[in-house]
């Protein structure tokens, strides 16, 4: 297995295009690391860069340690699995398996051997003599995994591999590679726009935006303490609320001003705003859906507290999201399945102090958690 | 269940039997004069539609002794078969680089261009260079005729093997490269099975075009006394008439072989078709 150093990669393209600009990252060996953000956002490209095939322009690229930026692909030791699986439309489930491990001139005994393992961990046993167009969509996608894992490569590179699944079919694959993760434990990149994915599947999140890395993070780190305005938007769903705010001092405490609704902050946020030379200053804060909640007169909230009518009621089953305009912007808080509230009713709501971002208005970066 | 009552495009089927009889017309007449004697030849139209008085092989018989039957077959055989191989080989090889890379290349697109380009030029300009050419560089023989031949349908097959790549995701080349192989081994072991339907299409132009042609035999090949099916036929028509009956029988011979080539080929490309549906 293997660990992974990117050294301010770039990657410009003949007509000046810059798909990649200074990628920095250290993965370590049996990382799960997740490079998401949207579409165009230079992701693809750099785990091509990784696989070789696409040349890097500037910087260097290391697996265990050596230099590997000239070496063609099959040099890496690496198995990269396809959005549209690519498996070979004339080979049989076996061959495509074996097409790596005969061009290795690997023994066939031995090539027969791994792949039936490989089948069996993914239940491809009774499909090896069948060609791909005679697969479902699920099956295909584990033929070209397993295509992957028979090389018992040092890194897995997958590049979108679920996102020609049904809902369903995605939901279970995604708990088959997390699966996977865990008992080969090997190194895996993996690409997706679905913050889902990253989510549930990476021990470290690469987030990405027009080529530039916004963040690099565990996925919980990353939800609670987002480091600018894109990170805070892109992970999360649904997405956490927005809207502006003066940040005002009153008795030395720090409230947010946001249309004539002042909310208190806590201590520790209003003296980083205070340090950070916000006072007086226009903001934009973030409040996570689940982070707003139903509030009664004198339940003690009345610091954090604002009314407004409910233009969507939203049953998901176990949480319900109601949907609201708050000082010009459409909000959504996440409730129990229990409430009241309803299309057109209006309903007073209180923001957890503790949970709220704010973010400075020019730069968009985090200013406090 | 309610019955659906079947509903027909008249008009289109109308034009189809037309079409029909165009094509079966012909045949019927090439098969009954086949099978006639001369002395059954009139001018009247019931004569000339009348089956034979007697079905007997003679004609046939006749026509194969006249025209070295089976020493044409043969030189037919190999001309067509070899044009076929190497056009296969060669034009699919071509048609890959220059398909896959024309789009970042300028050098590799302008040499597509430049092979397409030769379609628009008729065979008649270039006769009489040729077969002075191949007359001095001694390829006045059954090797030359097939060398003209590759290069003569190389602009239409290479049109087809670099279009219907097009077809085919590159990220499958992709995936082997990754697998470990070369340019060379992802052509032979990737591209070039899944181009089978394109194979099928090309061994079919390529070939009617080279069992068919007296042209370029004609001309390449004369005097040398090697003869192709076509060319052999030639001797039916003489200066002092032609015999019908013998030549239509010798027809018939010529278009077995590429009867059966047809069926059996035809029915690689609806296979090829359904096979290649990936996704």
């Amino acid at each position: 297995m293997a660990s992974i150093t990117l050294e301010h990669i770039w990657k410009r393209y003949p007509n000046g295009y810059e798909a990649v600009k200074d990628f920095n990252l250290d993965i370590e060996d049996k990382e799960f690391i997740i490079f998401v953000g949207p579409s165009g956002c230079g992701k693809s490209t750099t785990l091509r860069m990784v696989a070789g095939l696409e040349d890097i322009s500037e910087g260097t690229l290391k697996i265990d340690g050596r230099v590997v930026n000239d070496e063609e692909p099959k040099d890496r030791d690496i198995a990269m699995v396809f959005q549209n699986y690519a498996l070979y439309p004339h080979m049989k489930v076996y061959d495509n398996m074996a097409f790596g491990l005969r061009l290795r001139k690997v023994d066939e005994a031995k090539i027969k051997e791994a792949v039936n393992e490989v089948a069996e961990v993914l239940q491809l046993g009774k499909m090896l003599k069948r060609k791909p167009a005679e697969l479902s969509g699920g099956q295909r996608q584990r033929v070209a995994m397993g295509r992957a894992m028979v090389r018992n490569p040092k890194v897995f590179l997958m590049d979108e591999p679920l996102s020609n699944l049904d809902a369903k079919l995605r939901v279970e694959m995604r708990a088959e590679i997390a699966r996977l993760h865990e008992r080969i434990g090997a190194t895996i990149i993996y690409v997706t726009h679905d913050q889902t994915e990253a989510m549930t599947l990476g021990t470290r999140i690469v987030v990405m935006k027009d080529g530039i890395v916004q963040q690099v993070d565990t996925p919980q780190h990353l939800y609670n303490y987002p480091d600018n305005l894109f990170v805070a938007s892109f992970i999360g769903s649904p997405q956490m609320n927005f809207f502006d705010a003066v940040v005002e001092k009153e008795d030395g405490r720090v409230r947010l001003n946001v249309s004539g609704d002042r909310f208190l902050l806590p201590e520790r946020k209003g003296a980083e705003l205070i340090e950070k030379n916000y006072v007086g200053k226009e903001v934009t804060v973030g409040i996570r859906p689940e982070d707003i909640y139903e509030s009664e007169e004198g339940d003690g909230r009345d610091e954090y507290a604002f009314s407004s009518r409910i233009n969507v009621y939203e049953l998901l089953g176990a949480e319900v999201l109601l949907h609201f305009d708050y000082a010009g912007k459409s909000m959504t808080a996440r409730v129990e399945p229990t409430t009241a509230a309803r299309m057109g009713s209006t309903v007073r709501f209180a923001m957890d102090p503790e949970k709220i971002h704010v973010f400075d208005r020019e730069s968009e970066a985090a200013v406090v958690h | 269940m309610k019955k659906i009552k079947e509903k027909y495009n008249w008009p289109a089927t109308i034009l189809l039997i037309f079409g029909l009889i165009t094509v079966l017309f012909p045949l019927y007449m090439a098969i009954v004069i086949a099978f006639k004697q001369p002395t059954e030849m009139t001018n009247s139209i019931a004569g000339i539609l009348s089956l034979p008085q007697k079905w007997s092989l003679a004609n046939f018989r006749e026509a194969m002794e006249v025209t070295d039957f089976w020493r044409s077959l043969l030189n037919s055989v190999l001309i067509t078969g070899i044009t076929m191989a190497l056009s296969i080989v060669i034009h699919s090889l071509l048609g890959y680089a220059l398909g896959r890379n024309m789009q970042k290349k300028k050098g590799y697109r302008m040499a597509y261009y430049y092979v397409v380009s030769g379609m628009f030029v008729p065979f008649a300009i270039l006769m009489m260079p040729l077969v002075k050419q191949t007359a001095e560089m001694h390829l006045d023989n059954l090797f030359g005729v097939i060398l003209l031949y590759t290069v003569f349908y190389m602009p239409m097959n290479v049109l087809l093997y670099s279009g219907y790549l097009k077809n085919i995701p590159i990220a499958l080349e992709e995936a082997a490269r990754v697998d470990g192989a070369s340019t060379w081994t992802t052509y032979w072991k990737v591209i070039f099975p899944i181009m089978g339907p394109m194979h099928a299409t090309v061994a079919v132009l390529t070939a009617l075009g080279t069992w068919n042609d007296v042209m370029t035999p004609l001309v390449i090949m004369s005097g040398s006394g090697v003869n192709t099916l076509p060319l052999a036929q030639m001797t039916f028509q003489t200066q002092f008439g032609t015999n019908y009956n013998l030549a239509f029988a010798s027809y018939l011979l010529a278009l077995l072989p590429m009867l059966v080539f047809y069926l059996f080929a035809q029915k690689k490309i609806i296979n090829g078709v359904v096979n290649g549906a990936v996704k």
